[in-house]
């Protein structure tokens, strides 16, 4: 009976380390891994820099003004872009405008 | 052809560019009506006869989205070339600033036009190309002026640190 017992718990035992050793082997030849794709990582989206701080409102400019300055600010640019491709030069494309948003 | 033809006929005979007019439907746009949103589908190209239309994209102002004035448009002048360019979809959203005429081009009407007449329709999708670029070269050098104040003013704010 003692022999059998001892012949059974070397069995179990043999048996959990066989366990424990396909499942080590199986683990180190899981698939790699699929190659990490690059994160492409955007800027919140704003159309004119929301930072900049001619954008950040003083307490006594109401929002009206503030949404005339930039509609100001998008023609005196785009006067500035339009005459840099009429006549295209790095001093034509640096041109500064009278916009306050700009300064 | 007389210089009253939109900027879209440019380069075509007087009786070219009538049949492409002929093909066109007037419409008037009140005050502040809207003739497309962002992103609403384009299936119609507009000439302006008379008028004025904001061209705008919407920006988050304190926490408000506003739309904020990217490009006005003027009689001779065209407007939602997006329906002839693939995805069809209009880019920006397009409101009478005071009351416009116009004159509006289905997408089906022009292509079969231009299929029959392939020199009238490569003048135009000429011009169609000349609007598109225009709008790139000046995105192109508006961005890179808000570049460069943007480098300075990092770089202001670096040395003020």
């Amino acid at each position: 009976m003692v022999m059998f017992l001892m012949a059974l718990s070397l069995s179990v035992f043999g048996l959990a380390m066989t366990a424990l050793a396909f499942g080590a082997a199986t683990r180190s030849q899981r698939a790699p891994e699929a190659p990490l794709k690059p994160r492409l990582e955007l800027a919140p989206e704003r159309f004119f820099g929301e930072s900049h701080p001619s954008f950040h409102r003083s307490p006594n400019i109401p929002l009206e003004v503030l949404l005339l300055q930039i509609e100001r600010h998008v023609r005196l640019e785009q006067a500035a872009a339009e005459s840099f491709i009429h006549l295209p030069s790095p001093e034509a494309l640096n041109l500064r405008t009278q916009s306050p948003l700009a300064h | 052809m007389p210089d009253s033809y939109p900027d879209l006929l440019k380069g075509l005979s007087a009786q070219d560019a009538n049949a492409v007019l002929a093909l066109g439907l007037p419409m008037t746009l009140l005050s502040g009506a809207v003739l497309f949103q962002l992103g609403a589908d384009a299936d119609q190209l507009y000439v302006i006869e008379r008028g004025r239309v904001n061209l705008t994209l919407p920006m988050q102002v304190f926490g408000q989205e506003q739309d904020i004035l990217v490009e006005e448009r003027v009689a001779g002048q065209t407007l939602g070339w997006s329906a002839l360019i693939p995805p069809h979809r209009f880019t920006l959203k397009a409101t009478a600033q005071i009351d416009t005429e116009m004159v509006a081009f289905q997408r089906g009407a022009l292509l079969d036009h231009f299929a029959a007449h392939p020199r009238v329709g490569y003048a135009v999708v000429g011009n169609v190309a000349a609007t598109v670029g225009q709008r790139l070269q000046v995105f192109q050098a508006m961005w890179l002026r808000e570049m460069k104040r943007g480098l300075e003013l990092s770089r202001g704010a670096g040395s003020a640190v």
